[in-house]
């Protein structure tokens, strides 16, 4: 439908770079030829109506499942269907969308997980050291005083603080944040959020996904929408706010 | 599970002394000591149940870090046992090689065997899984049957050497010690690599392969890690046993459906993924049905001694304990401990258990793939 998005990328032309990524499941598309460049160091907006293809979309880069055509590249490497844990390992980190916390465990060993490295024969966790840098990095997403508690005993927030841990307890380069605004009240919205910019200012780069712009507008650079897994528009917030095809995509449905 | 906050701290080597371990590792300790004492006060009858109990012990365990740890649930864990000790056997009837070059032979293939179950095990989850491991053992029983003429058929092989050259009658104590020497070197090391950081990463993916991934860990490599280590220290009491007059290498020993079932029976039973309650599982297992089988009363109405349905009995047992103790016969006890020290220490701060037994996690983890749910988008 829009013929003029399909330019081809360059491997280069950002940290993470989608070129021409198609997903079928059966006769389904769910997305269309969508090319995407995530540059370094900025914090990208990945907007569309429920059901637009960002989280198949999302899932076709971190790895659960690879796309039917296109190719990822990842600081200029083809990754295209690498597994979920090589991403990660790369410096590809996620959270889930629907929070998924291992229950059987305390907030810190949720943590300590992500800590503990992938090999078979590893007593590093008897040393105490994971637990101290658990510990660090539960303070610095604000858990520093739940972190022995259970996952069910946290609120919602502190559930998406917990994915926030755990994805950079994997010292990621690059963060996909899978609809974090979803069900929090203005105040945790802005405090999720000056999170996201502190990781930022500290060199992190984000890829922030939602369904809408609330909460988003002060915190992204850049933003692009999707609708029917093809890319509409791309551009600077305000800009995007004002664009007629995005308007016409959320007419009805979801307020931009 | 209660003491979370006293480790952490310290060297490794530093929390093995006993002195300052908690009180129930103590107590176990205790306890071991106690069974290496034993035969100075029982018969010979006695000592063979109860190597043989062991032996079931180290079943239970081996079943235990595979399917109670990483929650793949197998169902025929008796073809790693059958490879283990089969192999055992022929070697040693067939090339006269003697027991203790046989047995390493034994339990490096029933790995072997391990890894070929486990590798499928990557890509079937849930109930598919647990079909496959539910077969295998049972084609196995069909080709020992197909080719009697070199397995021996049901009645499987007899007149291996023992182990050791010990003598069948006469050696009973030193048998019991064999056994126990097994039990106890298995018990170390299980708890060694599910205590270890390998032990975490098993429960998480019992909890959540996805999240595990997302960790930056790949569950594929410690899935096939617990399915090979589980395989060969099964092969391994396999191959033990069929040396030692508590079995021999026959499909009732070692991979019968009613070994599968046993298996999995006294794992859950003693406190599935803690692997020292499988053990103590395994053990009291073989301790009930030896007592069913001589307890001589007359269940009146049908008119039969319990002694000739002692299995009958013994699984409705099992069916009550399930229903009374989800979590297993070692949580319980551990549950009903720490309740009473706390008591004790005038303190009412036990913290409370959210968690779910690992029981009704693979309980969860059916139910959710047979619903058709995992899904992203929810």
């Amino acid at each position: 439908m829009s013929a003029e998005t399909a330019s081809a990328l360059d491997p280069d032309d950002g940290l993470l770079v989608l070129d021409g990524i198609v997903k079928q499941f059966g006769g389904l598309t769910a997305v269309d030829d969508l090319s995407i460049a995530v540059e370094e160091g900025e914090i990208l907006g990945f907007i569309g109506p429920n059901g637009a293809g960002k989280s198949t979309t999302f899932n076709c880069v971190t790895g659960r499942y690879p796309p039917t055509s296109g190719t990822v590249y990842y600081d200029g490497e083809d990754v295209t269907g690498t597994d979920a844990h090589r991403m990660v390992t790369k410096g590809l980190a996620r959270t889930f969308q629907e929070f998924r916390p291992l229950e059987d465990r305390s907030v810190r060993e949720n943590v300590e997980l992500a800590l503990t490295p992938d090999k078979l024969f590893s007593l590093q966790g008897l040393r105490g050291e994971t637990r101290q840098r658990a510990a660090a990095i539960c303070e610095r997403v604000g858990l520093g005083d739940r972190m022995e508690m259970l996952p069910d005993e946290l609120p919602h927030a502190g559930l998406l603080r917990l994915e926030l841990g755990r994805a950079l307890a994997t010292e990621p380069e690059l963060l996909l944040v899978d609809e974090p605004f979803a069900g929090l009240s203005g105040p945790e919205v802005e405090s999720i959020s000056n999170l996201l910019s502190d990781l930022r200012d500290e060199g992190l780069t984000l890829v922030v996904v939602d369904h809408n712009m609330r909460g988003l507008l002060s915190l992204i650079d850049r933003a692009i929408v999707i609708q029917f897994g093809a890319m509409i528009a791309e551009g600077a917030p305000e800009e995007i706010k004002q664009d007629p095809t995005v308007q016409e995509a959320y007419l009805g449905g979801d307020e931009l | 599970m209660s003491d979370r906050s006293d480790r952490g701290d310290g060297q490794p080597l530093d929390r093995l002394n006993p002195m300052r371990l908690g009180l129930r590792h103590q107590l176990g300790l205790v306890g071991l000591v106690g069974l290496g004492t034993l035969p100075l006060v029982i018969d010979a009858t006695f000592a063979l149940t109860l190597a043989l109990a062991y032996f079931w012990g180290v079943y239970a365990m081996s079943w235990d870090v595979v399917s109670g740890y990483t929650g793949q649930i197998s169902f025929g864990h008796g073809v790693f046992f059958g490879v283990g000790g089969y192999t055992s056997a022929l070697l040693n009837l067939g090339y006269g090689i003697d027991p203790v070059f046989s047995i390493p032979v034994g339990a490096l293939l029933a790995a072997v065997a391990g890894l070929i179950i486990g590798v499928p095990a990557l890509r079937l989850r849930g109930p598919y899984l647990s079909l496959v491991t539910l077969v295998a053992p049972l084609i196995l029983v069909q080709v020992f049957i197909f080719r009697s003429d070199i397995f021996n058929g049901e009645q499987g092989l007899s007149s291996v050497d023992p182990l050791f050259g010990l003598s069948t009658f006469g050696n009973e104590t030193a048998f019991y010690y064999v056994a126990l020497g097994l039990f106890v070197g298995v018990l170390a090391l299980l708890l060694l690599i599910t205590r270890s950081d390998a032990g975490s990463v098993f429960t998480a993916i019992r909890e959540d392969e996805d999240a595990v991934a997302a960790a930056g860990l790949n569950p594929a490599k410690f899935k096939i890690m617990a399915f090979v280590l589980s395989a060969a220290i099964g092969g391994l009491a396999g191959a033990v046993i069929v040396h030692t007059p508590s079995g021999n290498a026959s499909p009732t020993t070692l991979m019968s459906v009613t070994v599968n079932v046993e298996v999995i029976i006294a794992a859950i039973l003693g406190g599935m993924g803690t692997i020292v309650g499988a053990g103590v599982g395994g053990i009291l297992l073989i301790l009930l049905r030896e007592q069913l089988s001589k307890v001589a009363w007359t269940v009146p109405i049908i008119d039969t001694p319990v002694s000739d349905i002692d299995f009958l009995v013994f699984a409705l047992i099992t069916l009550v304990l399930l229903y009374a103790l989800p979590g297993g016969i070692v949580r319980w006890v551990i549950e009903l401990g720490g309740q009473s020290v706390a008591k004790l220490r005038g303190r009412d701060d036990v913290a409370a258990d959210g968690g779910q037994t690992p029981l009704e996690q693979v309980y969860d983890s059916y139910a959710e793939w047979f619903s058709g749910g995992d899904d992203d988008e929810r």
